[in-house]
């Protein structure tokens, strides 16, 4: 600093002012070019966008994305624009908790969105507490989480809505002789297993084997032989994508057809079926939202998504794009009713307008409950039909029956 | 039941050697603790996806050309690894891992963060034999694998090269002071590594999937085994997996799937114990 101060000094007056122009004419139009310019209001966003779970984390920032330039369209809240301060969290705690702090200390963001599993959200939600600034999570299952009382904390997801339709259609469509719940050596999929054994105990449904893995397990030769060993009828994985695709291309190596194959992760995408081509043919999926499965009476809302997103990014969005999204437009929403009601847009009262919010997006009817679950997060049943997903179950909800049995590998 | 679960163990212990060979070598001959293998592997992968899915090229032909792709960027890294100070093992762990977080990001900003899978359905069949239920895949990889090693092997055994390698390996200072030029020793492990890089990332690609955040699992894979068979015991490499796929496939039909990295992590620590230098390696003698 002193070597660059007597640099200054030496500079001949001309040169000397010269420089403090240039600077100072750099600063303004920093200042115009800066995207925390006052009158702006800041939302911050912390999800995996590099690391083990970038491509989810991606996907549910271009989801936000969306929702923000949406809402900046329609002329922000009461007409300051709404500038989105993204983070990556290297899909790492440690570095969740440090976006975290710096957003909330440094950046006086208002509020916070984004978030992928519980690993991450969790602790993003601890921080949010401590600065007293409301968190939308985008993707969120754990009971455990909304149970600290953590009156900032709100999720558009929720383990119950996976577990409802699963457990209704295994007792209502597929009434196996021998069930199989694989999952997942996660929190989330652990969870899901044990609650679905629950759901199903309370049904009168056994389940003949419950099994954990590590996710990306390579060879599934073992696990195989022993479902079919024990005359397992259908299997519930509650697995990630790529588990899904080793399982299933082993399966059929080992020519081991049960009669449904239900993945509540990972499979409800037209990326799956692209990757796995005709050996995605019957298998079910869960999902809360794809282009065509949509809440009734959200279909306009829902195309205008697909349009926009479309437009933006080239492809079309998928159940991921629609969390990300659904958590901003809430913050969004909570935010608005604040600055209608002519409150400063506090963290304390967008925390309550949120409390308060009631609002049909294409994908839930979003309200929350005392602890911040959302009260109406349902998935959907899904069948891969003709590399199409096509919803099977709820009946109200269901475009087509389900292909129950699927055909053996030999007779596909 | 058992007699399947063995055939599966030995094809992947071999598609375990495969991602572990590349790894061993370099590491045996340079000290190079190169933490952006799996990374390298992936990228071998993406190489051969890239070439079946958009130039329609056979699966077959997409090896030629990923194992040429893997040398040459195993040689760009070795002028780089080169250029490393004592300690070269803890400061090729740190440029490696700047390398491995460099390639992760190159490889989802070229081939975006989805999975990707090389499916050729052929190798999903039964070889037909009805006593032992076995896939093209499967023989496939044993195939490879074995073909690998003897390759390796007649290399390291009967050419003048080879032997110049193995006494890097054994000795670096004696190989130098015996006349052998051991700066060309580490550019030959690394165009060899290179090779066994390029023939395994086409596989990883077709058998597991591909994932630009998939590398660290090669990387650990292949350190597990090297250290499993002994710094620089190529040969054992081989038997390592075999060892390690079986006591998985074994632990999860027997016991249970919650149990699959418990007990071969145990059997390794215990084998360790006893061979601290590697189970394969001479201890001293």
């Amino acid at each position: 600093m002193g070597m660059f101060a007597r640099r200054v000094q030496n500079l001949r007056p001309g040169y000397r002012f010269s420089c403090f122009c240039a600077a100072a004419g750099f600063m303004l139009l920093a200042a115009a070019v800066c995207p925390t310019r006052a009158g702006s209001l800041k939302i911050g966003e912390i999800s995996p966008l590099s690391g083990r779970l970038a491509k989810q984390g991606l996907e549910i920032d271009r989801g936000i994305q969306v929702a923000i330039d949406m809402a900046n369209r329609r002329g922000g809240v009461s007409g300051r624009k709404i500038v989105l301060l993204s983070r990556d969290d290297q899909s790492r705690p440690g570095v969740a908790i440090s976006r975290a702090e710096e957003l909330c200390s440094l950046k006086k963001v208002v509020a916070l969105t984004g978030g992928y599993v519980d690993a991450l959200v969790g602790p993003i939600a601890a921080v949010a507490q401590k600065y007293r600034v409301p968190y939308v999570a985008s993707a969120s299952l754990q009971k455990e989480l909304a149970q600290h009382r953590n009156r900032y904390f709100f999720r558009v997801s929720r383990l119950r809505g996976f577990i409802e339709p699963l457990c209704g259609s295994l007792t209502e469509q597929f009434k196996p002789r021998r069930l199989a719940v694989l999952y997942a050596a996660t929190p989330g999929a652990t969870e899901l297993a044990q609650d679905l054994r629950s759901c199903l105990a309370t049904r009168n449904i056994r389940v003949a084997m419950l099994e954990k893995f590590r996710p990306g397990t390579p060879d599934f030769t073992p696990l195989i032989l022993k479902l079919a060993a024990q005359k397992i009828d259908v299997v519930v994985s509650a697995g990630f994508t790529p588990d899904h695709m080793l399982m299933v291309r082993q399966f059929k190596e080992h020519h081991f057809s049960p009669k449904a194959y239900i993945g509540p992760f990972g499979i409800a995408s037209r990326r799956f079926v692209a990757a796995m081509g005709p050996n995605a043919e019957y298998l079910y999926g869960t999902c809360a939202w794809n282009p065509g499965i949509t809440m009734p009476g959200t279909e306009a809302a829902s195309k205008t998504f697909i349009r926009q997103f479309s437009e933006r990014y080239q492809h079309a969005p998928n159940t991921t794009n629609m969390h990300g999204y659904t958590s901003a437009m809430a913050l969004i929403a909570a935010m608005r009713s604040v600055a209608a009601a002519g409150l400063p847009l506090t963290g304390n009262h967008i925390r309550d307008a949120l409390s308060r919010l009631d609002m049909v997006l294409p994908m839930e009817h979003l309200a929350f409950d005392a602890h911040g679950n959302p009260l109406h997060y349902h998935h959907v049943v899904v069948q891969i039909q003709h590399g199409r997903l096509v919803p099977v179950f709820p009946p109200g909800r269901a475009a087509a029956a389900a292909i129950f049995p699927a055909p053996a590998w030999g007779k596909r | 039941m058992l007699s399947a679960v063995v055939v599966s163990a030995l094809a992947t212990g071999s598609f375990y050697t495969l991602v572990a060979l590349g790894f061993a070598l370099i590491y045996g001959v340079t000290r190079n603790f190169n933490l952006a293998h799996g990374e390298l592997l992936v990228l071998a992968g993406y190489t051969a996806y890239w070439l079946w899915k958009t130039w329609a090229l056979p699966f077959v032909f997409t090896f030629p050309v990923a194992i040429v792709a893997s040398m040459a960027v195993c040689l760009a890294l070795q002028r780089l690894f080169a250029r490393l100070s004592e300690p070269l093992e803890l400061n090729s762990i740190v440029f490696s891992f700047g390398i491995a977080i460099l390639i992760q990001n190159a490889m989802r900003l070229c081939f975006s963060g989805n999975y990707r899978l090389i499916r050729i359905p052929t190798l999903n069949h039964g070889a037909g034999f009805n006593a032992l239920p076995v896939s093209y895949g499967q023989l496939t990889l044993l195939g490879l694998s074995l073909g690998a090693i003897a390759l390796l092997y007649l290399f390291m055994y009967h050419t003048y090269p080879g032997k110049a390698l193995r006494a890097t390996i054994q000795n670096r200072e004696a190989a130098a002071l015996a006349g052998i030029n051991v700066a060309a020793m580490g550019i030959l492990a690394f165009a060899i590594g290179g090779f066994f890089i390029g023939l395994a990332g086409p596989l990883f690609g077709c058998i597991h999937y591909l994932y630009p955040a998939t590398g660290p699992e090669a990387t650990l894979l292949a350190v597990t085994l090297t250290i499993f068979a002994g710094v620089g015991r190529l040969g054992g490499i081989i038997l390592a997996g075999w060892l390690l796929a079986l006591a998985e496939s074994i632990t999860v039909l027997y016991i249970g799937s919650s149990w699959r990295e418990m007990i071969p992590a145990a059997l390794l620590l215990g084998l360790l114990a006893l061979k601290p230098r590697g189970i394969f390696s001479d201890d001293g003698r």
